[in-house]
């Protein structure tokens, strides 16, 4: 069983980006999700954690490594896919998962011929294995970073962004594959999709403005609405008075006509009617709470 | 629409600061090469002003090159911002015209492009007018401007340059879509350049290469290479010729790429390959299982990733475009070159393995050079470039070995590319039958000279773009510091290797020694750079920007807190290993053999003068005999010299004190008797001994010498090469101190002269008639002695045969040396070389005199041939001079680094270079290698027997009588008076390009200066000539009489007007006019003939008409011309063929006025007709004397 303890990690760029705001974390084996708006410093984090970017204060631990100061032991224990993951021109799938798996200590060779074509195998691309990545199609490339990811014994996988370009059958054997291995390793899986998150993880954190929001189960943050979510599909012309008068968590368009959810401890009334409170509920109860219009 | 397009390229681009930046650069470039003599472009100016439009031509020639890449900039961009921005899909789906798009943007870009140059301009306008206000050169140096030269300049090589280079980059741009490729086409321009300019070598094919050249620049060389300084201070480029010729050729070249690509210039896409995708057969049901993985990371671990990083790296640079274009121009480069052979005056040399190795570096360093650069760049920032970066930074791997494997990738490519160079170069020995590959030398100039090149240059520019923040600021920074920062350390005067990346001593290869005296140093300064460039790398990896970009401070930090102990370590012991071989390299190259450099050596130079120049008058007796005891230790490079020298006061007044000025490098010890030093100059070792008594009128002393040359370690630049392992040549002013103030080491060049206030100096003492002072020195030894007798004992090793002057006596070993003494047999100048090689030696007897060829194993070739060509010679010279007064002639092969061959008093050493190692088995007689031997022969009889005084015209009489004498062997032997027309026609050229490059002023040849252009090129022609007009044996017994007044006379020493005194007798009064001409006047001939016609007689017989211009043209000093009347004796003759082999009635006839019209009848029918046929005068343009005969109408 591993630990991964992040304390109060803080981090501003030179433009002034508070990318991370004293976050702390403490995470176990198994998939961890990571939900937050795009520029909330999910990017920032995880590269953190995967020592590819230095932290202002703060400190993270995976059980007995010192991440932000022993970077080259993090590494042999780590699978990371960047949430932009692009391979070199001229070089097969094959090469550059072998290469990779040099780079990542797999130095026996037939050890590395048999996890190599085991990857392929298990990313659905072993027939392409001689073609060169360059042709390939997003979806396809995105599944190489997968197949990357897994190589060797990591203990830490950090997964960016990873089903972004997928279609949904790859989706599913990506997430079963996840599944897998996450079960003795921690898995952090950041994403700006809720069903990714809804339908893997165990244990979730939301992020926003470099700041954890939220931190715990989906499950439990989801029975946390319970019956305090209410929808109404309204006029276009009176968005803005309910946004003035009630917490709106969302608004999405349903036949053309706005549909929002708003917050509330007891029923609005006014044709409001209760709904079953679902994850992007919580995301967004989360994240919107200045209450504007998304 | 046009209009459109084109204002919105010029405003869009002028908005940019690359432009000005651009103009900015050329302007400083130019306005430091207009006010400083240390920045050239182009070569020395010389005698023509800074600003001439000469000058200025070709500045704007040379920077059309340089601004070629920023014309790359302006196309490039004016073709791809549409579609880069992504913009084009928005454009190109509105109604726009096709050509006014194309052609705006086209013509924006030309005229922007055209820009830059301009700076070149403002820095030449602005550099003369703050000289004028601050004076940094002397402001007679600059003369008035031209507008026509701007004017000029820009119509007729900035537009069409820019011009023809746009239309090829705008093509290719619009076709490929890639900025990488349009740079590669800007490439393609430049190498399209060099192998036109390589068809320049020979003179014959001028026109040709005058035609070719894509910008224009050797055409205009080509135009210009007979103008005086007065021409080219005066004519700006004009639009004739053929150099207007040249860019009608190459603009409507560019017109038809133009319209080519724009007619396949198309607003739609192109669709899109779309490659089928070939259905395979599944592979079955095969069952994989992840293995159990043993991840490791040890010290196998990062050998298996260093080969995995290698591998990667190495393949993307392969598999690159990029790489195959430049590879491929490589190729074309070399192998332009190459199908020219290596030409010596019309002869080809053996395709000698250094010849190759030379060849390769010449085409391919430069290529190699950018391809390191280049793949650098590509190199460290492929991961982020392909965004694989986070992915790899995360491995678990140390950034050095990542470092390592690239920098080992870029040295490998580099490597391999150069072998396969090689592999070329024995191909191309193989195809012309040459067998003796040298595959050693080869690869040991790889490992001496390349290897180590690129190694540092791989780690530096690694380095330096781990440093940058971006791939083009690291290539910036490359550039300079790959190319930039040399010109930058000349500039500041400093020549230490130490400081030139990958810098380093020559090893230069000569057959004879090997590579040299520079190869221990070269070694010691590459493992210098070799340590350097691994110290860069453990930086490199230390600060590599691994995840985020960072800033350099940022990565410090980081680096403080990650890198772990071990590897500090490491780092530590290069250091340590670095500083321990840099200082090791310094201490040899700056302690041990301290060098100046040219300035400081200028800046003695001038102090010496001010110093000593008192001393100028200061009476010094003679040399009146010498004894030298030589001991040549070879592989030490060590001289031991022990000599007894006889001074005799040959003055009327008795001499009190002697000076003495010792040559560097050598440890002196004089002993002199009654006498005692009283002055001591170590810096400039000079040395007054006063005499007691004073030396009397025709008394005697026998000072003894006892001088040591001890070489020690390694010198920063290769060493001297007057000592070596094999070939040791060295003559006897080395090895002895110079006696009293010499004027030869004051400075020459008048405008350095006036940098150090010092006074304007005569390049030699004026002609005088009356006898004085100076006619008591000859020019060469300048009144340290006349003719004297030497004996020499001289030991080498046992191998190694030891030369020196005179006949050999006895021969004898002992200590494992060998002994030779020698002794000449007749009173000699005091001038002579002492030679010590592994000789091989062939022998003949001619007449009692015993003809050796000293030669290395290696260069039998020739050697027959070089014994005939001096019998032949004896026999001319005795014939028609007088006696040979030595009982040997002796040709002694030595190593290349120099190439020349010299006369000492029966001793003729001669550089393998020129006569040994050149391919004479097609030959018949009439060549260039046994013209040199007839000359040094012929010195044997002008300069040895009788030699002018140290006065102008003085060496007409030794060298334009050798060159003349040659020439007669020559002619004795050839049948077909045109083939001497072949020969002289070299001499026409070295004449009058010498003429054009004067620094000074041009003198009538019985006023030569030591000027090689008139007394070789002018003094060979006009001899020939007048023998050709008053008769062979007139000229021979004018020469002859000359001869005997003053053979081997102690002085007064003759003067040219002595050697007059003694033609004009020869001369008919009806030639009488030569002598003033030829001898006393700088003449000029302008012959043409406007119009050949024949009609057929009645009788059988043709009857030809001739229409003939003809001008005589006299130049002042500088080259200002004046036409004079003519009343001349001019041939007239006809070619039976076209070839203009066979000549065929020619005539001597008198023109007395510009244009004449001259009948004759003839025989046969003539294919052409020429006025003075064999080219006999000195006429600046010879095509238009000859013409193909038409029927008259």
């Amino acid at each position: 069983m591993s630990t991964l303890k992040i304390n109060n990690l803080s981090k501003t760029y030179a433009n002034g980006v508070k990318a991370l705001d004293n976050v702390s974390l403490e995470l176990e084996n198994g998939m961890f999700g990571l939900l937050g708006p795009n520029g909330a410093g999910k990017s920032s984090l995880m590269r953190t954690l995967a020592t590819l970017q230095e932290a202002d204060s703060g400190t993270a631990t995976l059980d007995d490594i010192d991440i932000l100061n022993q970077p080259a032991e993090l590494r042999k224990v780590l699978g990371y896919l960047p949430q932009e993951f692009g391979v070199y021109p001229r070089i097969t799938a094959e090469q550059l998962l072998t290469h990779l798996a040099i780079l990542k200590g797999i130095t026996n060779k037939s050890e590395r011929k048999e996890l190599v074509n085991y990857l392929l195998d298990k990313v659905n691309l072993y027939e392409k294995r001689n073609k060169s990545v360059k042709g390939f199609s997003g979806g396809m490339k995105q599944r190489v970073g997968i197949a990357q990811a897994l190589i060797g014994n990591p203990n830490l996988i950090i997964v960016d962004e990873p089903t972004a370009g997928l279609d949904p059958g790859e989706r599913n054997r990506f997430y079963n594959l996840l599944a897998d291995v996450g079960k003795d390793v921690i898995v952090i899986l950041s994403t700006h999709i809720v069903d990714d998150v809804r339908e893997l993880c165990t244990k979730m954190a939301i992020m926003n403005l470099g700041e954890i929001v939220y931190h715990g189960s989906p499950q439990s943050a989801i029975e946390d609405l319970n019956s305090k979510v209410f929808k109404k599909i309204v006029s276009r012309d009176e968005l803005q008075n309910y946004a003035n008068d009630y917490k709106v968590i969302s608004n999405k368009m349903v036949g053309g006509q706005p549909l929002i959810h708003v917050f509330s401890e007891a029923h609005p009334q006014n044709g409001f009617e209760p709904v079953a409170p679902g994850l992007e509920d919580v995301f967004f109860s989360k994240i919107n709470t200045s209450n504007v219009l998304v | 629409m046009f209009k459109t397009f084109f204002l919105s390229e010029l405003k869009y681009t002028l908005k940019q600061p690359m432009v000005y930046i651009f103009i900015f650069i050329l302007a400083l470039m130019e306005f430091f090469a207009t006010v400083s003599d240390n920045v050239q472009v182009g070569g020395a100016i010389g005698n023509v002003y800074r600003n001439s439009p000469y000058t200025i031509t070709i500045h704007v020639t040379i920077f059309c090159i340089f601004s070629l890449l920023m014309a790359v900039a302006f196309f490039n961009n004016a073709a791809l911002r549409d579609h880069n921005n992504e913009f084009n899909e928005i454009l190109f789906t509105t109604p726009l015209s096709k050509p006014g798009y194309f052609f705006g943007r086209f013509f924006g870009a030309l005229f922007v492009s055209t820009l830059p140059l301009l700076g070149v301009f403002i820095g030449m306008l602005l550099g003369t007018y703050m000289n004028s206000i601050f004076g940094w050169l002397d402001t007679s140096r600059y003369g008035d401007f031209y507008l026509e030269t701007f004017i000029n300049n820009y119509l007729l090589f900035i537009l069409p340059n820019m011009f023809l280079a746009g239309t090829v980059i705008f093509a290719m741009a619009n076709k490929w879509k890639s900025t990488v490729i349009s740079f590669v086409g800007g490439l393609v321009i430049i190498v399209a350049y060099i192998v036109s300019g390589s068809l320049m070598s020979d003179v014959d094919n001028e026109t040709i290469a005058g035609l070719t050249d894509i910008f224009g620049i050797n055409t205009y060389a080509i135009e210009t290479k007979y103008f005086t300084p007065a021409e080219k201070n005066t004519i700006s480029p004009g639009f004739s010729g053929i150099l207007f010729w040249n860019r009608l050729i190459w603009i409507s070249v560019g017109l038809i790429i133009l319209m080519i690509s724009y007619f396949s210039f198309s607003f739609k896409k192109k669709n899109q390959k779309i490659k089928k995708e070939k259905v395979k057969a599944s592979t079955g049901d095969t069952v994989f299982s992840l293995p159990s993985l043993n991840p490791s990371f040890s010290n196998a671990t990062n050998w298996v990733q260093f080969k995995s990083f290698f591998y990667t790296n190495f393949l993307s640079i392969v598999k690159s475009v990029t790489f195959k274009i430049l590879f491929l121009f490589c190729i074309i480069i070399l192998v332009a070159d190459l199908s020219g052979g290596f030409e010596y005056f019309g002869l080809q040399s053996y395709p000698l393995t250094y010849k190759l190795i030379d060849s390769i570096k010449d085409n391919t360093d430069i290529f190699i050079i950018i391809i390191v650069v280049f793949f650098s760049g590509e190199l460290i920032w492929r991961d982020r470039d392909y965004k694989i970066n986070e992915v790899i930074d995360a491995t678990a791997h140390t950034s050095f070995i990542s470092m390592a494997a690239k920098a080992l990738s870029l040295v490998c490519i580099a490597s391999i590319l150069n072998i396969f160079f090689l592999f070329i170069g024995v191909v191309y020995q193989l195809l012309h039958g040459f067998t003796r590959i040298e595959i050693d030398v080869y690869l040991l100039d790889f490992f001496y000279d390349n290897l180590p090149l690129f190694i540092a240059f791989g780690g530096i520019t690694i380095l330096i773009q781990v440093l940058a923040s971006n791939k083009y600021i690291g290539y910036f920074i490359s550039i300079l510091v790959l190319l930039v920062w040399e010109i930058v350390l000349s500039i500041m005067d400093l020549n230490s290797n130490m400081l030139d990346v990958g810098g380093g001593p020559s090893t230069y290869y000569s057959d004879m020694n090997r590579f040299g005296p520079g190869v221990k140093g070269a070694l010691w300064f590459n493992l210098y750079w070799a340590l350097f460039a691994v110290l860069g790398l453990l930086v490199a990896g230390a600060l590599w920007n691994r995840g985020s970009k960072s800033s350099l401070l940022s990565r410090f930090k980081t680096a403080r807190k990650e890198v772990p102990k071990s590897y500090r370590s490491v780092i530590v012991v290069a250091l340590i290993a670095w500083l321990g071989v840099a200082s090791f390299v310094y201490y040899n190259s700056q302690v041990l053999n301290p060098y100046r450099s040219s300035d400081t050596t200028e800046q003695l130079m001038a102090e010496f003068e001010k110093k000593y120049s008192k001393y100028k008058d200061a009476e010094h007796p003679k040399v009146t005999d010498a004894k030298y005891y030589i001991d040549i230790f070879p592989n030490k490079r060590d001289i031991h010299v022990k000599a007894d020298i006889a001074l005799t006061n040959e003055s009327d007044v008795a001499i009190d004190s002697l000076h003495f000025f010792n040559g560097e490098g050598w440890d002196t010890k004089l002993n002199i008797p009654n006498a005692k030093s009283v002055y001591k100059d170590s810096i400039y070792l000079y040395t007054i001994y006063k005499l007691s008594p004073a030396l009397q009128p025709g008394e005697t002393i026998v000072v003894k010498l006892d001088n040591k040359y001890i070489t020690n370690g390694f010198q920063n630049g290769t060493g001297n090469t007057m000592i070596v392992k094999n070939g040791t040549f060295f003559n006897n002013r080395e090895i002895l101190p110079t006696m009293g103030y010499n004027e030869a080491y004051e400075i020459g060049d008048k405008n350095t002269r006036k940098k150090y206030g010092l006074e304007p100096k005569e390049r030699t003492p004026k002609l005088s008639t009356e006898l004085n002072e100076l006619h008591n020195r000859n020019y060469l030894n300048n009144g340290q002695s006349d003719f004297i007798n030497v004996e020499t004992v001289i030991s080498t090793i046992k191998s190694q045969t030891a030369i020196a002057p005179g006949s050999l006596i006895k021969k004898w070993e002992e200590n494992d040396r060998r002994y030779y003494h020698y002794k000449t047999d007749t009173p000699s100048l005091n001038f002579y070389a002492f030679m010590s090689a592994d000789y091989e030696i062939k022998t003949r007897k001619w007449n009692g005199i015993d003809i050796e060829v000293y030669y290395d194993e290696k260069h039998p070739e020739n050697v027959d041939m070089m014994l005939d060509a001096v019998e032949r010679s004896l026999a001319y010279y005795t014939e028609n001079f007088g006696p040979y007064f030595h009982k040997q002639c002796r040709i002694i092969e030595f190593p290349r680094y120099a190439s020349f061959a010299q006369a000492f008093p029966g001793t003729m050493p001669y550089s393998e270079a020129i006569g040994f190692v050149i391919n004479l088995e097609d030959e018949t007689g009439n060549n260039v290698v046994d013209a040199v031997i007839a000359h040094e022969m012929g010195h044997q009889w002008w300069a040895h027997q009788v030699i002018g005084a140290n006065m102008q015209g003085g060496t007409m009489m030794s060298e334009s009588f050798s060159e003349y004498s040659s020439l007669m062997t020559i002619k004795n032997i050839t049948e077909n008076p045109m083939k001497m027309r072949e020969f002289l026609k070299y001499d026409h050229d070295r004449y009058l390009r010498g003429r054009s490059g004067e620094r000074e002023k041009e003198l009538p040849l019985y006023k030569v200066e030591d000027q090689g252009y008139i007394h070789y090129g002018k003094g060979s022609l006009i001899l020939y000539a007048l023998q050709d007009y008053i008769g062979e044996d007139k000229v021979n017994l004018a020469m002859k009489n000359f001869l005997e007044e003053y053979r081997y006379k102690k002085p007064p020493y003759p003067t040219s007007l002595d050697f007059l005194r003694h033609l004009e007798p020869q001369v008919p009064d009806s030639l009488n006019y030569l002598i003033n001409d030829w001898f006393k006047e700088i003449t000029l001939y302008d012959n043409r003939l406007k119009e050949a016609n024949y009609k057929t007689l009645d009788n059988g017989k043709y009857e030809v008409t001739l229409e003939i211009e003809s001008s005589k043209i006299k130049s002042d000093s500088l080259g200002n011309e004046t036409q004079t009347a003519i009343n001349d004796w001019i041939d007239v003759g006809f070619f039976m063929d076209d070839a203009e082999e066979r000549l065929y009635s020619q005539k001597r006839v008198k023109f007395n006025k510009e244009k004449s019209s001259i009948t004759m009848q003839l025989d046969s029918l003539p294919v052409k007709a020429a006025i003075d046929p064999r080219h006999l005068l000195i006429d600046r343009v010879y095509n238009d004397n000859i013409r193909s005969i038409s029927l008259e109408e």
